[in-house]
């Protein structure tokens, strides 16, 4: 994708999008309703075009002709209700390339794999949201693809079957397939992804692999609770910390930049005995509210914060 | 791609003629109502009068009159009644079947077909004529006719007030006066009919002596013999002039395409609001175009169409051979039939995938879909006009100007009087360009309507869609 640019009426849906996924990752799509997820994804299918930019899709110029090597979960999907299960997914088959005679025994084989055997020969509307959904999964890699592309493919699932899904998810993956999917639910992204795309109001605001993430929203923040209370201001006084604040059941302790967690957590232990002492991880969930946060409070600095968050990206993203 | 489009139609198909609502909407029940019309009819007909007994008060102040009814009501008149309705039924049989009856005429004649008619009217009525004075009260005669009056074989049916004047005109009068009747109430019209018969066939028949003239002649005098119109066609051939056939010919044409039309075109409404409204189709768009959709739909629809148009169309060439009526209907005639269902459908159809890809619902396709359905309904109105005169400037211009031209076309086609090939070429090539256009439209409307959800649009709206696209 490059300069990609896409409006309806007055609201800009993606604004000046650059991403690239290479061959064999495991992409995910993160970003809260309505920040532009589903309408990249769709451009990506090419389903809708874009008002501006170019984008090429398993080397071509757009999806159009590469669809049977795609496999995509919309997230409005559906199924024909009255069709029987297995009609519904040779259907699907044709329409994605895939004939022939083996094509009943492929149906028949992932309908066993995803505890469905015995639908084949039930109508859709026969079968539970849930059921309907993993017909679907179904439905977007029965023809094999080389790129998989999933929009928010774990809604609405029970925990059981969201495993069920992640496990098949993974799968494709090991089996060297390119996956994207989409969630507004960061700690799924947390446990799939090895790299992730963060989009809000339409602009991507992060692209990096989870350890860069990890790398550069460092935990600045150590938690301890002092054994003795007064312990603190001792620490407060410590080169490198920035402020104490008390917080739930201890301190808070805010790093001055360019120091290290590691050093100061060695000196507050030489300072004063404590019952407790951590440095706080910050989960993809902060790390997102904090970007967005600040782009929403402190608009000036907001060129800055996305020239920053560019700059690591582009660092570690792949050609 | 071709299979892809192909997998569509047969979808779009399959799902809709295979299912048991389609052959029941389409085949079951017209086949129902077909053989229970004249089921329905014969039934009426043959339901017989019941039986009716009882007298006929007659207040006869023109003193001529009530030896002639007395006669007529008795039972061999009224038994003459009926054979001379018998006659006069058959009579009009013939004359509507016009070169038929020729054929037909040994059936008709057939003493069979009397006594069936005869047999219509149920058992004889058996009716005693009362003589009345001419100052009879007349209030207490009505008062017997109540029907709470008793169900005897006594009790009055009839009374009728024959005018002083019935048989003799008054000085100076033009017309001759008349008679009142009034009859109990709830009897069977058949009944009704024979005793109005039998009165005016006795003022007739008085009248007639007082005028010394024969009844016989005055028959021969006032019947003239037209049994049937030639027209002379510019090949000079003699031909039965428009006889129910050939009226009903353009008529039949023109609703087979109409309702073929409108059957896969209502089928291709519904289908693109259903997967719109489930959601499957932006699993349809991530392996087909919304082109290649589109295609595959009208394609598999237009299946239906044909499917129809062919049961339908076959009944109406079967009817026609079995009524020795072939020679009205060429194989060109309906191969052009099935040239203008193609290009009918094609606009027809455009239309319905536009509007059902533009709205959420089968309730906000209406108003969309009225002004597309006034112009397949306005055939209607211009079928008589066209088939009366198929080759009127009217005619012309209606079978020129899309989207009515292929109706008006085909009625012309079957009209007993065909358009010059020319006529029917630039026809078909208009419509096919418009056609081409409404294709061109549906198509952009599609693309941008299959994934808009929320307000539905106007006309307006998908003008501006077709631009953004």
């Amino acid at each position: 994708m490059d300069g990609i640019t896409k409006t309806f009426g007055e609201k800009v849906a993606v604004r000046n999008m650059n991403l690239a996924v290479p061959e064999g990752a495991l992409y995910g799509f993160i970003g809260p309703n309505g920040a532009g997820k589903t309408t990249t994804i769709r451009m990506i299918m090419s389903i809708l075009f874009p008002d501006a930019g170019r984008l090429s899709v398993l080397g071509k110029a757009s999806a159009v002709e590469s669809k049977d090597r795609i496999g995509y979960l919309p997230e409005e999907r559906g199924v024909y209700k009255k069709m029987k299960v297995g009609a519904f997914l040779k259907l699907m088959g044709k329409l994605k390339g895939a004939s022939g005679p083996e094509l009943d025994g492929k149906v028949k084989g992932w309908l066993e794999r995803v505890d469905l055997g015995d639908c084949y020969k039930k109508r859709c509307d026969e079968l539970s949201k849930g059921m309907q959904q993993k017909v679907q999964f179904i439905a977007a890699v029965l023809h094999e693809p080389d790129l998989l592309i999933f929009d928010e493919p774990f809604s609405g699932l029970d925990p059981v079957n969201m495993r069920l899904l992640r496990d098949l998810f993974l799968e494709q993956h090991r089996a060297g397939r390119t996956v994207i999917f989409s969630t507004h639910v960061m700690h799924q992204a947390e446990q799939l992804c090895d790299h992730l795309v963060m989009i809000n109001k339409g602009d991507k605001v992060l692209d990096a692999s989870i350890d860069e993430i990890r790398d550069q929203y460092d935990p600045r923040t150590i938690l301890f609770s002092p054994v003795d209370p007064a312990g603190a201001n001792a620490v407060a006084s410590l080169p490198g910390v920035e402020a104490v604040e008390p917080s739930e059941g201890g301190f808070e302790v805010s790093l001055l930049n360019g120091t290290q967690p590691a050093e100061l957590m060695q000196q507050i232990l030489q300072q004063t005995p404590v019952s407790k002492i951590e440095l706080r991880r910050p989960t993809l969930e902060d790390v997102f509210i904090d970007i967005v946060t600040r782009d929403a409070a402190h608009e000036a600095d907001e060129a800055s914060l996305r020239a920053a968050l560019r700059a690591g990206a582009a660092e570690g993203a792949p050609a | 791609m071709i299979t892809k489009v192909a997998a569509i139609a047969w979808r779009e198909f399959s799902s809709t003629v295979l299912t048991k609502a389609f052959l029941i909407g389409a085949f079951l029940i017209p086949m129902l109502a077909a053989l229970a019309i004249p089921l329905i009819v014969k039934f009426t007909n043959e339901a017989k009068a019941p039986e009716l007994t009882g007298r006929v008060a007659i207040v006869d102040r023109s003193g001529a009159v009530l030896p002639g009814v007395e006669r007529r009501l008795s039972k061999e008149g009224i038994a003459t009644i009926i054979a001379e309705t018998s006659s006069m039924v058959q009579q009009q049989l013939a004359a509507q079947l016009g070169e038929e009856a020729e054929k037909w005429r040994e059936q008709l004649d057939n003493p069979m077909v009397a006594a069936a008619i005869a047999q219509g009217f149920g058992p004889t009525p058996v009716l005693t004529v009362e003589g009345q004075p001419d100052d009879a009260d007349i209030d207490a005669l009505r008062e017997r006719l109540k029907p709470m009056a008793g169900e005897s074989t006594d009790a009055l049916v009839g009374l009728a007030v024959i005018a002083p004047d019935a048989v003799q005109r008054a000085p100076d009068a033009e017309a001759f006066g008349g008679y009142e009747l009034f009859i109990r109430a709830k009897t069977d019209d058949r009944h009704i009919d024979l005793i109005r018969r039998g009165l005016r066939d006795a003022v007739l028949e008085a009248r007639y002596a007082v005028a010394g003239v024969d009844a016989r002649e005055v028959e021969a005098l006032t019947s003239v013999a037209a049994p049937r119109t030639k027209e002379i066609t510019d090949k000079g051939d003699a031909r039965e002039a428009t006889t129910a056939f050939n009226m009903m010919l353009p008529f039949v044409f023109m609703i087979l395409l109409i309702m073929s039309v409108m059957v896969g075109g209502q089928y291709l409404l519904t289908t693109t609001i259903e997967e719109k409204s489930s959601r499957v189709v932006e699993v349809l768009l991530s392996a087909v175009s919304p082109m290649q959709l589109m295609t595959g739909k009208i394609l598999g629809q237009m299946g239906v169409g044909v499917v129809m148009l062919a049961v339908y169309a076959g009944v109406g060439v079967a009817t026609l051979v079995a009524f020795a009526k072939a020679d009205l209907i060429s194989p060109e005639k309906l191969i052009y039939l099935g040239v203008y269902f193609v290009l009918a459908y094609f606009i027809f159809a455009s239309f319905m995938a536009a509007i059902g890809s533009a709205v959420n619902e089968l309730r906000e396709a209406q108003s969309l879909q009225t002004p597309v359905m006034l112009t397949v309904m306005l055939p209607y109105f211009f079928w008589l006009p066209i088939t009366r005169d198929p080759n009127s400037t009217l005619s012309f211009v209606l079978s020129m100007v899309p989207p009515m031209s292929p109706f008006a076309m085909v009625v012309r086609i079957a009209s007993t009087e065909p358009p010059p090939f020319w006529q029917i070429a630039l026809s078909m090539a208009i419509t096919a360009a418009f056609a081409l256009g409404c294709i061109w439209f549906a198509a952009k409307v599609f693309r941008v309507g299959l994934l808009m959800f929320g307000k539905p649009p106007n006309f307006k709206t998908l003008v501006r869609w077709v631009r953004m696209a």
